[in-house]
């Protein structure tokens, strides 16, 4: 039973709204009755403000998006490949966003300037995407199946390129750490330019996606359906792909690898308000930033000694997922 | 008038010449059955009436003007389609998918006008879809997601309509009223092809019957002449004796 799109907006915004304001109220540091007295001009100290300014706020705020672009790249690669269990992850981009970021760290281009690790990971999640779209010969006839498989070689291939050059850079001690500490995502550096990167990457890049639910509801039929209904489908996928590349390279430079988001938020939006674009991108969108908001809650509330990383944390609620999907498709259901 | 025509086609797939200087028109008011064996060139010809492949030679025109030339929007208005493959990858209802059928129709983000539910209306109706117009596609009988996909179509209201064997997957009563449905829609002056095996069934209430032959056009002739013993023989390998016009035209459901 689907429930109505706008009461469930309603209550995803609402539920939005009081995790971040959760969000910024626990910690070391001010707490409620402090948060409390700054949202309505009471007197704060100025390293309270700081922290909640200056600390807790970009980093809520590369959450919120972060969470939301990589679940809005999650229902974008769904609808395009057809496939429930396309995701960034699973095709390949996320994994050239990360080669691409952790050669910018390794070899200190990332030290250059603000967005040279984006840029990195943009380059390298478009090349990597590009590369499994050659492979499969998309650029001629699509083959879902041929996707996938592409996308499956080179994730595992960029995997080990990614992994040689964190042992390569072992001699540089600082160098290979902070490549590992990032390949786990954390939200822990973010600062305000950080934030800026992920919320705009998140604004030009849904922004783009957001017209186009009609083509993703009709591109989930087969290419000679949509063809039929006015959609190019193979231009289509190809145009929303980029766009999904871009939301997820914006993401993954920010916050390192942050695993199973992408695949599993549209799966618990569709349970929600059904597989139709208009309702579902939203809420999606909603759901993912909550999802990574509530998971930087645990990271930050764990004890400092377990140094619980972002990508661990999604991937202990993402893992179970699977299983419960692989549970369902057991019973005969679709995914 | 010729709505849809095609001449000289030639397609290869790979190395396999599929379509082999094919010439095949369809006009509105006429129900045209498609048949042939297995691998005969059917879809590809189907394919290729669509736009969905271009021919490597020959030509395809819809109203005396190029169907690549035409915006897809605008064509999509004219020609619509049945596909014979209705697998579903998320659980839409009955109704959003035969919605997207008024995709042509709507503007960029505009909601849905009340010219758009009627039309999704009455294709559900036609096709007798109500009963389970509004649950999820992945838990409908087979014959019911062909009827769905029917409605699809209908529900463009294009003139011209294309059909990939309609009647797989559907038990005797609806292949038959699909069969009276698709003569009924060519009565009003729309232009109905089938590609079917199901010859008993269409034959009869086919105003033409093309048939198929290694990529080449065997015989396009009214039904008794196209499907006589000699040619059933030649294209279809199996001598027939009076199985054909089972469901004769004055058959009454």
């Amino acid at each position: 039973m689907r429930a109505s799109p706008g009461r469930v907006g309603g209550v995803f915004v609402v539920a939005t709204v009081v995790l971040a304001l959760l969000y910024l109220a626990i910690g070391e540091g001010p707490g409620f009755a402090e948060l409390v007295r700054m949202l309505t001009g009471g007197e704060t100290r100025p390293d309270e403000r700081f922290v909640v300014a200056q600390i807790r706020l970009p980093r809520l705020l590369v959450a919120l998006f972060g969470g939301g672009a990589l679940a809005t790249a999650g229902v974008v690669m769904q609808a395009s490949f057809r496939n429930p269990l396309a995701s960034p992850d699973l095709v390949g981009t996320a994994a050239g966003a990360a080669f691409g970021g952790a050669l910018a760290i390794v070899t200190r281009f990332a030290d250059a300037a603000v967005v040279a690790t984006p840029l990195a990971s943009l380059a390298g999640a478009m090349f990597v995407t590009w590369l499994v779209f050659v492979l499969a010969g998309a650029y001629g006839r699509v083959s879902v199946t041929g996707l996938l498989l592409a996308g499956i070689a080179l994730n595992t291939l960029v995997g080990a390129l990614t992994s040689f050059v964190v042992t390569f850079s072992f001699a540089n001690y600082t160098a290979s750490s902070e490549v590992l500490f990032w390949l786990m995502g954390g939200l822990e550096r973010s600062t305000w330019t950080h934030a800026w990167i992920t919320a705009a990457g998140f604004g030009v890049f849904a922004g783009l996606i957001a017209p186009r639910t009609r083509d993703l509801d009709l591109m989930t039929l087969r290419d000679d359906s949509a063809h039929s209904l006015g959609i190019d489908a193979p231009r289509a996928r190809r145009v929303l792909l980029w766009f999904a590349c871009g939301l997820t390279a914006t993401t993954v430079a920010n916050t390192g690898g942050i695993a199973f988001v992408g695949l599993v938020v549209p799966h618990l939006a569709r349970l929600v308000v059904g597989p139709s674009h208009r309702a579902l991108l939203p809420t999606a969108a909603l759901l993912g930033g909550s999802l990574l908001v509530a998971s930087d809650v645990v990271c930050r509330v764990a004890p400092p000694e377990a140094s619980l990383r972002l990508g661990v944390v999604t991937a202990m609620l993402g893992a179970p997922y699977f299983l419960y999907l692989l549970a369902r498709h057991r019973r005969g259901e679709v995914l | 008038m010729t709505a849809l025509c095609a001449a000289d086609l030639v397609v290869r797939l790979g190395n396999r010449t599929v379509l082999d200087g094919t010439s095949f028109a369809l006009r509105p008011g006429e129900l045209v059955l498609l048949a042939g064996r297995n691998g005969a060139g059917k879809s590809t010809l189907l394919r290729v009436l669509l736009g969905a492949v271009a021919p490597g030679r020959g030509t395809v025109s819809l109203h005396d003007r190029a169907l690549a030339a035409w915006p897809a929007l605008a064509r999509a208005r004219e020609l619509a389609f049945v596909p014979q493959d209705t697998e579903h990858a998320f659980e839409f209802t009955g109704r959003e998918l035969v919605t997207m059928g008024r995709h042509p129709h709507r503007r960029r983000g505009s909601r849905l006008q009340p010219d758009d539910l009627a039309a999704v209306e009455r294709a559900l109706r036609a096709v007798d879809a109500m009963p389970f117009a509004d649950r999820p596609v992945t838990t409908l009988s087979g014959g019911e997601q062909r009827r769905i996909a029917v409605a699809r179509a209908l529900a463009t209201e294009a003139p011209l309509l294309l059909l990939d064997e309609p009647t797989n997957n559907l038990d005797l009563e609806h292949a038959l009223q699909l069969v009276a449905l698709l003569r009924q829609l060519a009565t009003a002056r729309r232009g109905v092809l089938v590609a079917s095996h199901d010859l008993n069934l269409l034959a009869p209430h086919s105003d033409r019957v093309v048939l198929l032959h290694g990529g080449r056009l065997f015989v396009d002739a009214p039904p008794a002449a196209a499907l006589s013993a000699e040619n059933v023989a030649t294209v279809f390998g199996v001598r027939s004796g009076a199985s054909l016009g089972f469901f004769p035209r004055e058959f009454r459901l």
